[in-house]
């Protein structure tokens, strides 16, 4: 099967934007999941410089420069990717999560040693007690990493109430912990703090995930948006992916773009502006199987 | 010879003493200094000591402390007694000190390049992954040969058996070499004799040193070289613009540069500029707010994509401000056999990471004799000295340490050794740190012979220039001829002859032009209310009104008077009013407002100015300070010192600046400011007056300074088209409208990328006021049957004055916009 994506930013500024500096990441990496086939970026206006690189985690990221004054902004990033049939890793039987704690530091092999480095506090996601006490729910003693991963999954799912307006890309997680309401974004860092409060390794996953029309009805184009989800490290199996906003382990309805230790390592379009005052943002994302 | 010089405690604990094995005979090295000082004697010594504080105040010496309440710019002190170490020695700690940044500059290669460190177990992964400082975008960087450090600072300690130990290290902006030069210059100068005969290292080959490694850093033959400094309220800020002026590199603010088609640029009022080489002072994860922190407005969007590119050097390179942590001493031993084969010369204080299990225990078990400390400073929590804990504390602390313990290092509290201070007549004795500086020359490494050596501010505390505290000049007593090359005044190279200036940042251009206006307008705001003053109290009522409307000139919108247009002000409230004008700092149009302006943007360009404006700014800010039981006829006696500093000041820029582009900016700022008050002074009188203004004219020459060439032209008559003439048209009067216009345009047109439009514009304003011919416009006494008709002309004068009122701040928002404005505006963060 294949996935094409259109993914479309646009900034309207109140006043001109004199310069411009921008970095995109909004090309889906090629994984065991699915491979890119194709991606483009057009950006209007169009920008004096353009360069890609790949970070430290391996991700495609996008820097451009805009010189000329503008007072509107659109990045509009098509990819297709095509996904590949695989086994969900979860199914496999796992070791109890007490040892997989144990061995994070004490295995030196390069995927757990490059792995360790998500079980600390990053900019946006805090280690506190009570993300630990929340945690242990599901973490009981002896229990199998993978069957405690999904409860956990569960009950972040069916405990936080999606609502978009109840938060921001700033709020910070204790509050959303406390309200127990937020986006996909929100629940993706409430569960990696819980995990890392456990002492466990999880990255923050940005990507893109198929939605389907209610039954009889046509799907609507741009409709979709720009997803987030969990992923986990167990030494011997490796990461496994899961999806606290719909309580799914994600297969192939979800389109990786890229991770990190939070949001802020995959923001999909960020930049600094000089002039422009206040501005507003509009995002729409179609995702169409071919 | 014994020792007599110490009165107070002559030694304490069992510390070592630096000066005296046996607290009666000094060590061999000492006995030569302590000998002079004897003879010179307590008196003389307070003398210089007086001497000593006069230049630091006079250098503007500062050092910022952000917890003082008494605020920014507190006096750098300094103890005239130099610490001294001896050859022998100082070879045990250079070698110790080098062998050091080698393996620092070993280890970062490999934590930002292959990482076998963290593969092989010998790095504690946490110390990386959890660091806050571990900049992952820098990771595979190309970075110039063994170049992520460029400076090393490291702070020093000797433990009771005499031995040196390393307390930390300062890794990625070290500060303080720019103070141990200025200590230097200054205990140097206060004890010329000693200094002279003791044979000791000079700094200034250092300093050559660092400026060949920085050149030497880019690819260029003549590269650009910035120095990039958080501002002037960063602590060490006055070290900046030093070091700046010292090396002869460009000082500049993250809002000065500009990143274009991945290269760095300096904004400069000639254009954009090309910059090969940062020498920062900014942290590590400030520089970029694109890649590293976007909420830091110290940095400039896009730097690490210009690193990445290759196109600008950093020294110290981002990102080494990971192995600032303490945590990794426990690791040195290894990593040095390991990595360079030998084994580590100079120790590193008693440390414990938590992150190791067997460290926590022993720390859990021994809180009451170690200092906890963040392992990664920008967590930014106090040191905790577990003994000084309550029992409840502790358990809190330990809660905390089992919690996240790789956050954590104990470190053993080491006795600090004393050294001899000179202060209130006697020499006592205080412990002391030194902190010692190692340069990555390319071709090697080379240390500052001593450094800065910090002083406790009381027996046995804390050493911290944050918590205040002195610091002393540290001698390298050499046991050869020593090379005495000053930078300042290099002998033995040629010199190649240049001219032109390197281009002005557009931020400095903005800050000389607002000085200029400054002085300008505090010299306007205090020549009206001297005159005002003087005259107020024996006024009667018709020439307060007079008074009155020359008040009404200044355009005061936080004028305590009531409106004109409800009643007039008494001379009471008028009294008032004067006060507040001249000393209420709270009121923007204040005269000690104006002059806290200009202290505070002379500070900011610091490096621009010479030695004795500083002075002189420094001495404006305090020549208006006014108590409350100041007698409101003391104030024009004030006010005359005031003015008579300003004058100074005028003079030296006149007389003692080269016409560079700064003093452009700075007089086209003064020329503006004048010919803006002296237009709103000169509508005063361009409608018909009556006999009863006629004071008006003898104040507006007074305060113009005009009333000696007034009456040496038309003797003791006022006539309101004599003082017009005077003050107005007269092209050789320098206090002159005409004059103002005519060198504004002068000064405007030697501008590049001046605007046309408003140059033609000042020629032509000029041309309108010289087309009046003030003979015909008839000035006469209201009542006289042919005012109506005369009174046109002077109509028409009026409104072309009023129209001037509106023409010249436009000139000023104009060249704001078109020099200033790009290096004003903040970036703002979109999408995070």
């Amino acid at each position: 099967m294949i996935y094409k994506i259109i993914h479309r930013t646009t900034y309207k500024y109140k006043y001109p934007v004199s310069v411009g500096s921008h970095v995109a990441c909004l090309k889906p990496r090629s994984l065991t999941r699915h491979r890119l086939a194709q991606s483009e970026l057009h950006i209007e206006p169009s920008p004096a410089t353009m360069t890609e690189r790949v970070d430290y985690f391996g991700n495609h990221l996008s820097f451009f420069t805009i010189e000329e004054p503008h007072n509107e902004l659109v990045v509009e990033a098509r990819s297709q990717v095509v996904m590949e049939e695989n086994e969900p890793l979860l199914t496999q039987s796992s070791p109890p999560w007490e040892e997989v704690v144990k061995s994070l530091p004490q295995d030196h092999s390069p995927s757990t040693v490059e792995a360790y480095q998500f079980r600390f506090e990053s900019p946006r996601i805090r280690i506190r007690p009570e993300f630990a006490a929340y945690a242990r729910q599901s973490f009981s003693p002896g229990r199998a990493m993978c069957e405690a991963l999904l409860d956990l999954t569960a009950r972040i799912h069916k405990e936080f109430r999606f609502d978009s307006k109840s938060t921001h890309v700033r709020t910070p997680i204790e509050e959303v912990f406390r309200k127990k309401r937020g986006v996909c974004q929100d629940f993706a860092h409430v569960q990696i703090a819980c995990l890392r409060s456990l002492r466990l390794a999880a990255r923050y996953v940005s990507g893109y995930l198929r939605t389907y029309p209610p039954p009889g009805q046509p799907r609507l184009v741009g409709a979709d948006a720009s997803h987030a989800w969990v992923s986990a490290y167990c030494p011997g199996i490796g990461w496994l992916d899961l999806d606290p906003t719909n309580n799914v382990v994600p297969s192939n309805g979800h389109v990786t773009i890229g991770w990190g230790r939070d949001f802020g390592d995959v923001s999909p379009l960020h930049g600094l502006i000089l002039g422009g005052g206040a501005h507003t943002l509009k995002v729409a994302v179609d995702l169409e199987a071919l | 010879m014994t020792v007599d010089l110490y009165q107070t405690p002559l030694r304490y604990g069992d510390a070592y003493d630096e000066l005296s094995a046996d607290g009666v005979t000094p060590r061999p090295h000492w006995a030569r200094l302590m000998e002079s000082l004897r003879a010179i004697g307590p008196e003389e010594l307070g003398r210089r000591c007086v001497r000593a504080e006069r230049r630091i105040r006079e250098n503007g010496i500062t050092y910022n402390i952000y917890s003082d309440p008494l605020g920014a710019n507190r006096p750098w002190e300094i103890d005239i007694v130099p610490f001294l170490i001896a050859a022998d020695e100082w070879r045990v700690i250079e070698h110790g000190i080098i062998q050091r940044a080698q393996l620092l500059s070993l280890i970062l290669e490999d934590l930002y390049g292959a990482q076998s460190l963290l593969s092989s177990g010998r790095f504690p992964a946490e110390l990386l992954y959890a660091n806050p400082a571990f900049l992952r975008p820098m990771v595979g960087v190309r970075v110039p040969a063994h170049s992520y450090l460029h400076m090393l600072a490291v702070d020093l300690a000797r433990s009771p058996d005499g031995r040196w130990w390393v307390l930390s290290d300062r890794t990625q902006a070290p500060s303080g070499s720019g103070y141990a030069l200025e200590n230097r210059t200054i205990v140097s100068d206060v004890l010329p004799n000693v200094f002279r005969s003791s044979n000791v290292l000079r700094l200034a080959p250092f300093f050559r040193a660092q400026r060949d490694a920085l050149t030497a850093l880019s690819e260029r033959s003549n590269p650009r070289i910035v120095l990039l400094t958080p501002g002037p309220h960063n602590e060490t800020y006055f070290e900046h613009s030093y070091i700046a002026r010292y090396l002869g590199f460009t000082l500049v603010e993250g809002a000065d540069l500009t990143v274009r088609d991945r290269s760095v640029y300096l904004k400069t009022v000639d254009g954009l500029e090309q910059v090969d080489v940062i020498l920062r002072r900014v942290d590590d994860s400030f520089c970029d707010p694109l890649e590293l922190r976007s909420d830091s407005l110290l940095g400039v969007p896009g730097l690490v994509d210009a690193i990445v590119a290759g196109n600008v050097k950093v020294a110290n390179a981002l990102g080494s401000g990971v192995i600032e942590t303490a945590a990794i001493m426990p690791f040195l031993p290894g990593l040095c056999r390991h990595m360079t084969g030998e084994s580590l010369k100079l120790p590193s204080v008693a440390t414990w990471w938590c992150g190791q299990s067997y460290a926590l225990d022993w720390v859990l078990k021994h809180l009451d004799s170690v200092v906890l400390k963040p392992a990664f400073p920008s967590r930014g929590m106090e040191p905790v000295f577990g003994a000084k804990l309550e029992q409840a504390e502790k358990g809190k602390l330990a809660a905390r340490l089992q919690a996240q313990p790789h956050e954590y290092v104990a470190q053993e509290q080491i006795a600090l050794s004393n050294a001899p201070v000179w202060g209130n007549g006697h020499f006592y004795s205080r412990s002391v740190v030194l902190r010692a500086y190692v340069l990555n020359t390319g071709n090697g490494w080379t240390a500052i012979p001593g450094g800065l050596v910090r002083v406790a501010e009381a027996e046995g505390s804390v050493v911290s220039m944050q918590r205040g505290g002195h610091s002393k000049d540290a001698w390298v007593l050499w046991d050869s001829p020593v090379d005495t090359f000053s930078l300042l005044h290099p002998r033995n190279q040629p010199v190649a002859l240049r001219r032109e200036l390197p281009g002005v940042p557009s931020s400095v251009a903005d800050r000389v032009f607002w000085l200029g206006r400054y002085v300008e307008r505090a010299e306007n705001t205090a020549r009206i209310t001297r005159t005002l003053i003087s005259r107020v109290r024996r006024a009667g009522q018709e020439e307060l009104g007079c008074l009155l409307r020359l008040h009404r000139s200044l355009k005061s919108r936080q004028s305590k008077l009531p409106k004109a247009k409800k009643r007039r002000a008494t001379a009471l409230e008028f009294e008032h009013e004067l006060v507040s004008i001249i000393s209420d700092v709270k009121r923007t149009d204040s005269l000690a407002f104006t002059l806290s302006e200009v202290s505070r943007v002379g500070n900011s360009v610091r490096e621009r100015l010479s030695a004795d404006m500083m002075i002189l700014i420094g001495q404006l800010r305090t020549s208006i300070q006014i108590g409350r039981d100041t007698q409101f006829a003391e104030y024009p006696a004030t006010l005359t010192l005031c003015l008579e500093l300003l004058s100074a000041f005028s003079g030296m820029e006149r007389e003692n600046t080269t016409r560079g582009l700064g003093w452009l900016f700075m007089s086209i700022g003064r020329r503006l400011e004048r010919a803006i008050y002296l237009t709103r002074q000169l509508r005063e009188i361009t409608w018909p007056l009556g006999e009863q203004d006629w004071p008006l004219l003898e104040c507006l020459l007074e305060i113009a300074d005009s009333s000696m060439t007034y009456r040496t032209r038309y003797y003791t008559t006022l006539q309101p088209l004599a003082v017009l003439d005077v003050l107005m048209a007269d092209e050789s009067n320098p206090r002159s409208l005409d004059f103002q216009l005519a060198h504004l345009a002068d000064l405007y047109q030697r501008l590049p990328r001046r605007l046309p439009s408003d140059l033609q514009a000042m020629r032509d304003a000029l041309a309108l006021l010289r087309s009046f011919d003030l003979r015909t416009i008839g000035y006469t006494l209201p009542g006289d049957p042919a005012a109506a008709k005369d009174s046109e002309g002077l109509a028409r004068l009026g409104s072309v004055l009023e129209g001037l009122e509106r023409l010249l701040p436009s000139w000023s928002d104009n060249l704001s916009s078109r020099y200033f404005s790009h290096a004003r505006t903040l970036p703002i963060t979109i999408g995070l």
